[in-house]
């Protein structure tokens, strides 16, 4: 025991490298810091800012944390190329089984990031485990049940929420197995004494992009009045694309975008239904999440062709059903 | 690298505890968001502690790193909790409300049975349905209570209070307007119980419903400061 003690006392010397040292100097300097930052929080643009910011990071992390957990449990305790055998052998039936496999993934879009990286490493179809990505934070029963909840005496919005999301991560799956695939770099799997290791290494990679995410998105919430998209409601098309942008830069989370939705009284029901569609597959904080998950380059052609493909299949079914 | 990215884990988690447990969390999240902070916060500690104790062979770093060199942006992990330790940045005030789109009063068209006579504590949420379902009609001879901050100064001045699903990020505020104040009205983003009662006919048109007020009383912002 004492000698367990002492060796791990040397690996914490050996490990304080400058890194730690930095670590606290951050910390120390904030607390310093303090009152002399307390007189900018007087500025109400820069409190809103500040709280807006601090609220999208507080409220993704329990989610990225329940996500790093399912992540690393799947790499550790599942054996390799046991989730591609869950999966119909061919594509385009293996696209929309991950899609719909999605419906039993409660929570938001921050979790299903880090859980399509670890499903990719383990040997599924990288098309597969995207759509599986971008229809999970849509159609598990928690967002569907919160839907209902918005919207009530509306069941048709619940069903063309999930019709709607569903068709929308298949045809971006597909597209992707045709001219993309190439393009996700498979993570390596860790061997099983790394379990640590792998969540510490999510984390805190994927942690950081979620921070950039939110500044941007708290950024773009106080610069932009959400009003101001009050005066394209009347216009079909824009209006629909208005919600669809509004969807990107807001980058709440999939279980409290309906209350969101309901509450743009003025606009469309089809073009609301845009906005619950798009915002948990393309937003500001995911598509930053989802660069440092996959690579820049991967989310440079990924996020267009999400939101060009959501946009289409919510106005398609939103006409159908609403 | 390991080991600082196990100091971050370390400082965000005990952050995160922290605001769980003294409840300023309630300015940035809804209340029911507690266990869950609570259990994240103590995954993460773990997590970081473990990192610290056992750091990585460097070797599967560097293989991790090759990818996207993503490494270094677990700094940025820290830019919130350095935010927070700086300013403890205070609850949605009066800045957003007039740039943020109004909860939908009328949506579920509930209808209320009249209050009996006496003082009554009601969300601003509340009394705006209730003065919308038939002109008002169950608000008669009712004391109403009402707590929010103030939106907008001037006679009648503007009282608001946010509701939230998830964060402050969905935040949409109901705004009522007070009139009757005798003395000096309170400054903006004052928190304050007014106690009144609603002007029939007020809320006609889309207008924000009028509380006429008998007594207005400043308070400290309360700990949950949404409904």
């Amino acid at each position: 025991m004492g000698q367990a003690i002492r060796e791990a006392g040397a690996r914490v010397e050996r490990g304080v490298d400058r890194g730690v040292v930095g670590v606290a100097g951050v910390v120390l300097a904030a607390a310093v810091g303090r009152p002399v930052v307390e007189g900018l929080l007087d500025r109400p643009a820069v409190g809103n800012w500040a709280t807006l910011f601090v609220a999208l990071v507080l409220q993704a992390l329990p989610f990225l944390v329940l996500g790093i957990g399912i992540s690393a449990g799947v790499a550790t305790l599942l054996p390799a190329g046991f989730l591609p055998r869950l999966l119909p052998r061919r594509r385009g039936l293996a696209v929309p089984a991950a899609a719909a496999a999605g419906m039993a993934l409660p929570g938001c879009e921050c979790g299903s990031v880090p859980i399509a990286r670890r499903m990719v490493g383990q040997g599924v179809p990288p098309a597969a485990a995207l759509a599986f990505m971008l229809a999970a934070p849509a159609v598990n029963p928690v967002v569907l049940v919160a839907t209902a909840v918005a919207f009530p005496g509306r069941p048709a919005v619940v069903l063309a929420r999930l019709v709607a999301s569903l068709l929308a991560a298949t045809v971006v799956g597909l597209v992707w197995s045709r001219w993309g695939d190439h393009q996700v770099a498979p993570m390596p799997t860790p061997e099983r004494s790394r379990f640590l290791a792998t969540a510490q290494h999510d984390l805190i990679d994927t942690g950081g992009f979620l921070v950039i995410g939110a500044a941007i998105a708290a950024t773009l919430q106080t610069a932009v009045p959400r009003t101001v998209i009050d005066s394209i409601a009347d216009h079909g098309a824009v209006a629909v694309l208005a919600l669809a942008g509004l969807a990107v830069v807001m980058a709440i989370c999939s279980e409290a975008d309906a209350f969101v939705a309901a509450s743009l009284t003025q606009f469309s029901l089809a073009a609301r239904l845009t906005f619950l569609v798009v915002g948990p597959m393309v937003d500001v904080k995911l598509v930053a999440m989802q660069a440092g998950t996959f690579g820049p380059r991967f989310a440079a052609r990924f996020a267009p062709l999400t939101l060009i493909v959501a946009v289409g299949t919510s106005a398609a079914v939103g006409w159908w059903l609403l | 690298m390991t080991a600082a990215r196990g100091a971050i884990s370390v400082v965000v988690g005990t952050v995160l505890l922290r605001l769980a447990l003294t409840g300023v969390y309630q300015r940035y999240l809804r209340v029911g968001m507690r266990p869950w902070l609570v259990i994240t916060g103590i995954v993460v500690v773990v997590l970081g502690i473990a990192a610290v104790l056992r750091p990585d062979d460097d070797e599967g770093d560097d293989h991790e790193h090759d990818h996207h060199g993503s490494g270094r942006l677990g700094w940025l992990l820290l830019a919130p909790i350095a935010v927070l330790l700086l300013v403890a940045p205070p609850s949605l005030g009066s800045f957003a409300v007039d740039r943020a789109n109004a909860v939908d009063i009328r949506a579920g068209k509930t209808t209320f049975d009249p209050l009996p006579a006496g003082e009554h504590d009601l969300t601003l949420l509340e009394l705006s349905q209730r003065a919308v379902d038939h002109d008002g009609a169950s608000l008669e001879g009712a004391t109403v209570r009402l707590t929010g901050f103030v939106a907008a100064t001037g006679r009648p001045f503007r009282l608001a209070r946010y509701q939230i699903a998830c964060c402050a990020a969905d935040a949409a505020p109901i705004v009522v307007r007070i009139a009757g104040a005798h003395g000096d009205p309170p400054e903006r983003d004052q928190w304050v119980t007014i106690t009144g009662t609603y002007r029939p006919g007020s809320a006609e048109g889309d207008h924000f419903p009028i509380v006429d007020a008998t007594s207005i009383t400043e308070i400290p912002p309360p700990e949950d400061p949404y409904e």
